[in-house]
């Protein structure tokens, strides 16, 4: 019942996160906003991996069988590792475009996405 | 040292960060060790490529002792060694092209360039070759990030809002296949693409649609599919010229391997099919006719390549062997040629603010030889023989006249009379206006000159004679389309 | 090496040294395009038709040789090729971009050579396209591409060869074999919905370079805005490829049983051939009235050929031949004009005969051949075609053929009398005549047009073999061809035309010879305000001389069918696409967001539609 409780929220919340930051990306207008939106929305879908990942009463995927004993379970590793990836790509992606929302602001004078049309047709 | 396609990913990564190491020692050196690597690079396709087209096999290497499903491999098969060999070559004749490219920016700001680039190769190069879906996510990444400074490198143009709207839908791209492997390893507990092929037809046939739509839009846009490629024009228009030729040389022909990859050997869905060739017909048609309307010859040149890689992906499509085989040499032509017209026509506007076609009135007096090849680029790329284009174009065509798919040859002939058009009536003011601009002009450093003089070559050589090529072009074909070659070439490595 | 490699791989090199001589030793670039072009012809004449070579590329097989057919229009390319460009050593002296302009001559020599050799469609498309490039950058050279003329001429060889390509990877796809001899064999055994759509795709291809309405509205700007030395080329050789491309289909691709497609054809010839020779005679530009008259001419031949019956067969061939040569002369001799005088307005030039008398009777000759008057060649075609209308009933077609060649005569005179007719201007009386290299292509061409009305076997000879490999068998009394001296119908009987012929030559050189010197004696000079004007002030716009608006009444009564050109209507429809092509743009409208928002629609849509139409 506890463990159901919790892949519910696990997964509930998971989902809510990607669908804020999509509104976020979506939706507003202001460039560090949208930034924000993705980096939320990627938060989420880190969630969601981590989720599935998940095994009932799972502990973490670091012990021998000698230490815990044989018939314990241990969660998926594999989400894990590359959740660990993940992150560090969403951050490499956040820094870059907050450097480029820096560059743009200071050119455009202005982090109104809709105002920043130099380029277009 | 034994060659293995792990150098393929470890030495330009390493020699990337080692640039700035060397600038400390000597200026120069930061311009030549990247040439140096992707000249070694070379070097080792064409040992590998012997290897595997004389042998009948592909090379599967095993990274860190994990043998598939478990580790992470990379795959040198006939496609993607084919790939792999035509970016490090080409790549290594845009470095040639850059080595004088813009000696006036200050050294740090060349360090950064060839740092990004060799990262942006190597990223390239690591979709092509990588046999684990997670870790082709990973190379995605590495040259989504890269590919995004470099487009943001000048800080006079306008680059960082090209690079800000490739950002917005490139994290969609990167988010969108990030979730498809999330559902995807949820189904089928694998993230090996071989072992992911084999299990596929065990899931739930919602479930897979789903994963398969994610995949589609999500490597759909990297290969700058309609209407998932707002951010390709202003890229194009605002990368350095070089970087243009290597974003249409490489970048999409990767976005394109990931999409045919995951759709011929993941899921092998049949029913896909026709919806890439809508796709590819729309993509074209509307890239082609935008074309028409533009004022500014790079952003003419960048819908010009979404138009062809919407006939990259019709042929792909269409889905027969035949036209697989015609997808895979136009993506080849397709490199070659918009590289050299990317590399030609940078000189064309070098010193022009607006980058306008028509300040390119009268400039095949001032600029003979760049002009020459931009004119020799124009009629390959429109398929005009006997240049390299007009074979691949005749191939999609007659693939497609096999499937008795006439609307689309009339369509992809309509869209090539578009094509003459907007590429003649830039000719025509290259040679026959007077020139009235007096925009300055800059000729070509000696190496830029020798780089796209072999883009030509190669053009010409391979328009008089198809059949250099075109053997391995059939195997390319036949790796993409025998999915269970693949498995079995996959998952027996190590085994006994 | 086989020679059929050897000629295109001297074609071609060939054309691309004479670039790079340009370059490096200009001097000898014009005795090098000489040379080499004759020994091209040297070379095309001692390969013969038996030469086959089969390859394959890409896993097509391809063949190449000459049959008897293309071997006749590959002989009036060498010909006329070798006397153009002999002739453009004089007319192009002085200009700028020469190696530009003989590579890109060259390119396009060798690719009709190649399009004659080509024995599969694929070879046959892509010589067809290099010539079509190389001539457009002939056609722009002038650089007076102000209304996008240059441009037209692509675009609408482009239409053209791309409906061939459609047609060609169609047939392939039923026929799995691209060899015209595959091709030939198997067509009707192809549905005939296909059949036909077949044939018109090519017609539609070579309708485009031999410029059949409605889709000629390239051609007089794309003949009269090229150096005349390459006119001479394209109007002559380049124009018969379109020719040979319909005798293929007709003959090959055309059953029997679609009676309509030759009909169709040969009425579309005849509305090209009435309407362009109006056109054509309201033109004061002699470069444009020819531009005209040719297209009007080629309207003969395709008639000729789409009758179907041997006769007119032969006819439209043999006037093919002929138009070749007297066009060709033609565009010369006008060019000769132009570059002794400096324009070719008719309105302003007049009297050159005492200053280019050799002009003039190379003129002349050729103007005899094209109005279809005895003695020479002309006649003896324009005889064969309306017999063969005739005789097989198409009597609507003779009176249009009739109404066309009869108008065909006002322009005939136009170009003889506002050149080299009328009083001599004092201005003109420095011009000299043109060098003995532009006389001498003429004069041979103009010898070959009296040759082909005195002794038209020599030119029926190559024709009967070239028919008997578009499958017509002769039932026409054969001798020996070369000696041929009569005409002859299709009911055997002969009528003795030799002697008439060569009297009729004799006693019109005397007279020639006799009004020429007379004239030039006894001429006095009159200026044009030398006119009565009783009593009235005569203004500035009133026409005072012959010259200006020479067949205004005949103008005014054909006005209404000319004035609304089909050229508008294709112009007209280019700007509504661009203006189509500006909405589409409209998509990419700068903002990041909605590039997000296209994506995430996207995907929606291919979620929603997925579940339904693609089967998951």
């Amino acid at each position: 019942m506890m463990n159901e409780f919790l892949m519910i929220s696990f997964y509930g919340t998971a989902i809510a996160l990607i669908l804020i930051g999509l509104y976020a990306t979506l939706a507003k207008k202001n460039l560090l906003k949208i930034v924000i939106g993705l980096s939320i929305a990627d938060s989420g879908l880190n969630l969601l991996f981590m989720a599935i990942g998940y095994v009932k009463d799972g502990t973490a995927p670091i012990f021998s069988a000698e230490v815990v004993g044989k018939n314990v379970v241990m969660v998926d590793p594999v989400p894990q590792a590359l959740v660990l990836t993940a992150i560090v790509i969403g951050f490499a992606v956040t820094a870059v475009a907050l450097s480029l929302v820096m560059r743009l602001y200071r050119h455009h004078n202005t982090a109104a996405i809709d105002e920043i049309k130099n380029l277009k047709w | 040292m034994v060659i293995s396609p792990v150098q393929y990913i470890a030495i330009p990564l390493i020699a990337a960060f080692l640039i700035p190491l060397f600038g400390k020692l000597n200026k120069e050196l930061v311009r030549i060790i990247p040439g140096l690597v992707l000249l070694y690079l070379s070097y080792i396709s064409v040992v590998l490529m012997n290897q595997v087209i004389s042998q009948n096999t592909m090379i599967v290497e095993i990274i860190a002792g994990w043998r598939p499903p478990w580790g992470i491999n990379l795959v040198f098969s006939p496609f993607s060694g084919f790939l792999a060999s035509l970016f490090s070559m080409l790549g290594f004749i845009i470095w040639m092209y850059t080595y004088n490219f813009k000696r006036e920016v200050e050294d740090a700001q060349t360090e950064k360039f060839y740092v990004l680039m060799m990262m942006l190769i190597t990223g390239t190069i690591g979709i092509v070759l990588t046999g684990d879906i997670f870790n082709m996510f990973v190379f995605l990444e590495i040259t989504a990030i890269s590919a995004y400074s470099l487009t943001a490198f000048y800080r006079e143009r306008d680059g960082a809002e090209a690079a800000f709207k490739y950002l917005l839908v490139g994290s969609f791209a990167s988010f969108f296949i990030l979730l498809a492997i999330v559902l995807l390893y949820s189904q089928v507990g694998t993230l090996n693409m071989a072992d992911i092929a084999q299990k596929m037809p065990d899931v739930n046939p919602y479930m897979k649609g789903v994963i398969l739509m994610l995949f589609f839009v999500g490597f759909g846009i990297e290969a700058e599919m309609f209407p998932l490629n707002g951010w390709a024009p202003d890229v194009y228009t605002q990368a350095p010229g070089p970087i243009g030729a290597i974003f249409a040389g490489m970048v999409v022909k990767a976005g394109i391997y990931g999409l045919v990859r995951v759709i011929f050997t993941l899921f092998d869905v049949h029913e896909i099919f026709p919806l890439l060739m809508i796709m590819g017909v729309i993509t074209m048609a509307v890239s082609e006719v935008i074309a028409l309307r533009q004022g500014k010859l790079k952003r003419m040149l960048a819908y010009s390549s979404i138009g062809q890689m919407g006939l990259v992906l019709v042929a792909f499509g269409i889905g027969t062997h035949e036209a697989v085989f015609a997808a895979i040499f136009l993506m080849f032509n397709h490199a070659v040629i918009k590289s050299l017209l990317f590399l030609s026509g940078t000189y064309l506007v070098y010193h022009s603010k607006e980058k306008n076609i028509s300040d390119l009135d009268g400039i095949g007096k001032s600029l003979p030889f760049t002009s020459f090849l931009f004119a020799l680029g124009s009629l390959a790329i429109v398929g005009l023989p006997p240049f390299a284009g007009f074979w691949s174009k005749l191939y999609i065509l007659m693939a497609a006249a096999d499937v008795r798919l006439i609307a689309v040859i009339a369509i992809i002939l309509a869209v090539s009379v578009v094509e003459i058009v907007y590429y003649f009536r830039v000719l025509h003011r290259i040679y026959f206006r007077e020139r009235i601009s007096t925009i300055e002009i800059k000729i070509p450093s000696f190496n830029a000159k020798i780089s796209m003089l072999i883009l030509a070559i190669v053009i010409i050589v391979i328009g008089v004679y198809p059949d250099l090529i075109s053997g391995l072009i059939e195997r390319a074909a036949t790796d993409l389309l025998d999915k269970q070659h693949y498995i079995q070439s996959v998952l027996s490595v190590g085994l006994h | 090496m086989n020679s059929l490699i050897l000629l295109l791989i001297l074609m071609f090199g060939g054309a691309l040294f004479a670039f790079i001589l340009n370059k490096f030793v200009p001097a000898l670039r014009d005795i090098f395009v000489v040379l080499l072009m004759l020994g091209v012809s040297y070379l095309f004449f001692s390969t013969g038709i038996s030469n086959r070579l089969n390859f394959d590329v890409l896993g097509i097989h391809m063949q190449w040789g000459f049959t008897s057919a293309s071997y006749l229009f590959g002989i009036i390319v060498v010909v006329l090729g070798s006397l153009a460009l002999i002739y453009s050593t004089a007319y192009m002296k002085g200009k700028d971009r020469l190696g530009y302009f003989y590579m890109n001559f060259l390119f396009s020599i060798g690719a009709m050579l190649g399009i004659l050799m080509s024995r599969d469609l694929i070879s046959l498309f892509f010589f067809w396209e290099i010539m079509t490039w190389s001539s457009y950058f002939i056609v722009i050279y002038s650089g007076n591409d102000v209304d996008r003329r240059g441009l037209k001429y692509m675009i609408f060889s482009a239409i053209g060869a791309y409906s061939m390509l459609m047609a060609i990877v169609i047939v392939n796809s039923f026929i799995g074999s691209f060899l015209l001899e595959d091709v030939f064999a198997s067509i009707f055994a192809i549905g005939s919905g296909y059949q036909i759509a077949i044939a018109i795709l090519l017609m539609i291809g070579f309708g485009v370079k031999s410029a059949m309405m409605p889709l000629h509205v390239w051609a007089p700007r794309a003949y009269s805005e090229s150096p005349m030395s390459y006119t001479a080329v394209f109007s002559g050789a380049l124009s018969k490829m379109g020719v040979f491309g319909f005798a293929l289909v007709l003959f090959n691709l055309v059953s029997t049983q679609n009676w309509l497609i030759n009909e169709v054809v040969a009425w579309l010839a005849a509305i090209t051939s009435v309407l362009a020779t109006f056109y054509a005679v309201i033109q004061s530009d002699a470069k444009k009235l020819l531009a005209y008259s040719s297209i009007a001419q080629i309207g003969y031949i395709i008639i000729g050929l789409a009758s179907n019956t041997y006769l007119g067969v032969m006819a439209g061939l043999f006037l093919a031949v002929l138009h070749a040569v007297f066009k060709s002369t033609l565009f010369m001799a006008v060019g000769a004009v132009e570059r002794q005088v400096g324009t070719t307005d008719m309105t302003k030039i007049s009297g050159l005969i005492r200053r280019m008398p050799w002009t003039f009777v190379a003129t002349l000759i050729s103007i005899i051949a094209l109005a279809g008057l005895p003695p020479l060649g002309g006649f003896v075609g324009k005889w064969m075609l309306y017999e063969a209308l005739i005789t097989s009933g198409h009597y609507y077609l003779v009176i249009m053929v009739f109404l066309s060649s009869t108008a065909a005569f006002l322009y005939s005179y136009r170009i003889l009398f506002g050149m080299f007719l009328g009083q001599e201007e004092p201005e003109f009386a420095h011009v000299k005549e043109a060098p003995l290299s532009m006389l001498i292509p003429m004069l041979i061409l103009s010898g070959i047009s009296v040759l082909s009305g005195s002794h038209p076997g020599f030119i029926l000879e190559p024709i009967q073999s070239a028919m008997a490999s578009f499958g017509f068998q002769s039932n026409l009394p054969h001798e020996s061809w070369w000696e041929l001296t009569v005409l002859f119908n299709t009911w055997g009987d002969k009528v003795a035309l030799v002697n008439v012929l060569t009297s009729i030559v004799g006693v019109f050189l005397i007279a020639l010879a006799f009004i020429t010197i007379k004239g030039y004696k006894n001429q006095r000079y009159v200026t044009t305000k030398d006119i009565s004007s009783s009593g009235e002030i005569i203004q500035p716009e009133d026409n005072m001389t012959f010259q200006i608006d020479f067949y205004k009444p005949f103008e005014r009564a054909i006005w209404p069918l000319l004035k609304r050109k089909i050229d508008d209507y294709y112009t007209d429809f280019g700007k509504g696409l661009e203006a189509l092509f500006d909405f589409v743009r409209r998509f990419y409208n700068g903002n990041g967001q909605f590039y997000a928002i296209y994506v995430m629609a996207f995907l929606a849509l291919l979620l929603i539609a997925g579940t339904k139409y693609f089967g998951f």
